[in-house]
């Protein structure tokens, strides 16, 4: 028994271990590959800048250090002292200064982009989560009635209707059609940030929208995976034994949805971790300043520090992502926690 | 426990199941009759595809779609006609009354709790007071069967081989006690070894409860070991049906003498084991009219064309051929139907 508790921890913390290593490897790849962006992108931003700061009657070495807090390293130098300075300031969480909004760090214009996506994309993802598996265990069941067909009909329609088509038709319908709800933008300015009623509510009603669309664009695919695997698993021959050993169907419910909601666990976590960088349309289409925003931004306005470091941040997120998928995994499916594959 | 020991007696009549193709509505078992006497074992042999899964299902009216049962009745005593039992009153039958090992046991638990679990759902489900007495019940079943009781219960599916999970499907049919209990193929992982002594288990378990058991199997071998009584099926017909010893010793049908022929350990001699000619037929390929194993028969007659054998008492047992019989014995007990 200690034994093999013993041997299965072992087990989970090596799969833990090897997909820390693999994501670290991916956030290196991308930390060089937007330092050579910003290094080698033709017309060298960093040397431009630089010479731009001594044209303003800096001293070099003013323009030198300037130069280095705006993009994380120094302007001249090997390129191999230029790659350790960058990669020694990520370490310290430094990834330079902004140029479209400038002096302010990049660290500071992410992490307040950060809460403007993660919770409405949160709240998105997760009533999709709930509503289209709910949908779809009734639509696999009831799959030969009307309103099983049409709840997986909608599905489809759904499923391939593209984000900024439904936030536009929302928008136009609940903003322009019949203005109930704001049409953009993240909360009125009126209010005072605060925990007053009239800031939260105004950004609960700039929030609707959003998360509406959110919950429309994924909930089709949430329903059709869980009707497809309530399908499967109504096939498989251990449903059938339970009812012929005459459990009751409450029961032999929960055994079905248990074994059908279990793949789509992992797929929620790695939903989750794409929230970071997947919102873009919609936070485009209501000004919702989140990361997708930003990292559209700093793009247009050739902000590279604040592109490589918005990059980064969404790589991480999808790398912590796809170990706690693996995690959580491990802990519900007693077959992966084993460490057995039969 | 105190058992009352009146086994159940069971009459299958007339009983045709259809399976939905998409050439119609097909039988895979046609106007069956088969009476299970009260504390016996029968045994079911055919080869595969003669309708014998679909036989054991009817017993529970769990026939699953694209199949039904669209003639005939399974009485059992006590319980009434099976066929007729909906909702409720089937789910408390199934299980507490008719115990079933499903053909693919092996695939029969639910992979994500342990067996421990799943046998308290069961009694939950049937309303057992006692549930520690229930779980001692199917720790004893389990130790009889050569498994370590405790262990098991505590495992998931994953952690049983197959042999163990099989053994296990068993467990669960035994251990709510019902007096019918039918076994589809309940050894088929098993090494030879296991196979007989599971058997044997069967046997002693089943004589210790006064049950009546069938017992379906593609080895002939091995259920003329506990049967009493042997049934053979050929393309959803019950073409014979008798004591097993003379059945097996003698037979009459000439697809029975085909199957025994086919095996060494009963034919007496390697050199002679045969093995049938021709394929078992498929529900498409089953003749519309005549007997249905007249094309794979070594002698059959002009009339075998035509007209369907109707199932007959002759040497002991009954028999559904045209052919005279080579061993012209009268009737000895007539619960042959
Ligand atoms: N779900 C099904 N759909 C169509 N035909 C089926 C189905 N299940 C069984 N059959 C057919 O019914 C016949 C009897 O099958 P079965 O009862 O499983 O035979 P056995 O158990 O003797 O192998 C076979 O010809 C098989 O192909
Ligand atoms: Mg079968």
């Amino acid at each position: 028994m200690t034994r093999a508790t013993a041997n299965r921890a072992g087990a989970l913390a090596r799969r833990v271990a090897g997909h820390v290593a693999r994501g670290l490897v991916m956030i290196w790849l991308v930390a060089t590959i937007s330092f050579v962006i910003i290094r080698e992108i033709p017309g060298d931003p960093v040397l431009a800048m630089y010479e731009s700061m001594l044209q303003k009657g800096m001293s070099p070495d003013q323009a030198e250090r300037a130069t280095a807090v705006l993009y994380g390293f120094l302007p001249k130098g090997s390129l191999w002292e230029q790659y350790t300075g960058y990669m020694g300031s990520l370490l310290h969480f430094d990834l330079g200064r902004s140029l479209s909004t400038p002096g302010v760090e990049v660290t500071s214009l992410i992490g307040s982009a950060a809460s403007w996506t993660v919770l409405p994309v949160l709240a998105g993802t997760l009533l999709s989560f709930l509503l289209g598996v709910t949908m779809g265990v009734y639509a696999a069941v009831r799959r030969s009635g009307r309103l099983g067909d049409l709840l997986a009909l909608s599905g489809s329609l759904l499923h391939g209707v593209p984000v900024y088509v439904i936030g536009l038709l929302l928008t136009a319908i609940f903003a322009t059609l019949w203005p109930i709800l704001p049409s953009g933008g993240p909360v009125d300015v009126e209010f005072t940030p605060g925990l007053n009623a009239g800031y939260l509510g105004s950004l609960v009603r700039h929030a609707v929208l959003p998360v509406v669309t959110y919950t429309l664009a994924s909930y089709g695919g949430w329903i059709l995976a869980m009707k497809s695997n309530v399908v499967t698993v109504l096939g498989d021959d251990f449903i059938l034994a339970a009812e012929l050993r005459g459990l009751r169907r409450g029961i032999v419910f929960r055994y079905l949805a248990r074994n059908a909601i279990l793949p789509l666990f992992t797929i929620l976590a790695l939903s989750i971790g794409m929230l970071f960088g997947g919102s873009i349309f919609i936070e485009e289409i209501f000004n919702y300043p989140g990361l997708g925003l930003l990292l559209v931004n700093s793009i247009s306005s050739r902000d590279y520090a604040l592109m490589g470091g918005t990059f980064l941040v969404i790589t991480i997120g999808i790398v912590v992502a796809n170990i706690v998928a693996d995690l959580l995994y491990s802990v519900i499916d007693p077959r992966v926690r084993s460490g057995g594959t039969a | 426990m105190e058992r009352h020991l009146t086994a159940p007696g069971v009459r299958i009549r007339g009983l045709t199941v259809v399976y939905n193709t998409p050439s119609g509505e097909l039988p895979a078992v046609s106007g069956v009759d088969l009476t299970l006497a009260p504390g016996t074992i029968t045994g079911v042999v055919g080869e595969s595809g003669s309708g014998k899964s679909t036989l054991a299902l009817s017993m529970l009216n769990a026939v699953q779609p694209p199949g039904r049962i669209s003639a005939g009745s399974v009485e059992i005593d006590g319980l009434g006609d099976v066929v007729r039992l909906r909702g409720e009153e089937l789910r408390r039958t199934r299980g507490r009354k008719v115990g079933y090992v499903f053909q693919a046991a092996q695939n029969s638990l639910n992979p994500l709790k342990t067996i421990g679990a799943q046998l308290l759902d069961l009694g939950r489900s049937h309303d057992v007071g006692d549930l520690r007495a229930l779980v001692r019940d199917a720790r004893e079943l389990l130790g009889r069967m050569g498994m370590d009781g405790a262990r098991v219960l505590d495992s998931r599916q994953h952690e049983l081989s197959g042999g163990m999970r099989q053994r296990v499907g068993i467990m669960f049919a035994l251990v709510l006690d019902a007096r019918v209990v039918v076994l589809d193929e309940p050894t088929t992982a098993l090494d030879m070894i296991t196979q007989a002594t599971i058997l044997r288990i069967i046997r002693e378990v089943h004589d210790e409860r006064a049950l009546t058991t069938l017992v379906i199997t593609h080895d002939v071998g091995a259920v003329a070991e506990v049967a009493d009584d042997l049934a053979v099926m050929y393309g959803g017909r019950v073409v014979e049906h008798g004591p097993v010893a003379e059945v097996l010793g003698a037979p009459e049908h000439p697809y029975t003498r085909g199957l025994i022929r086919a095996i060494p350990r009963l034919s007496g001699d390697l050199g002679l084991a045969r093995a049938l000619p021709g394929r078992p037929p498929t529900l498409g390929t089953l003749p519309a009219a005549g007997c249905v194993f007249r094309e794979r028969c070594e002698s059959s007659l002009d009339l075998c064309r035509t007209a369907e054998p109707v199932p007959a008492a002759r040497a002991g047992r009954t028999v559904a051929c045209h052919l005279p019989g080579p061993h012209a014995v009268p009737v000895k007990r007539k619960e042959y139907a």
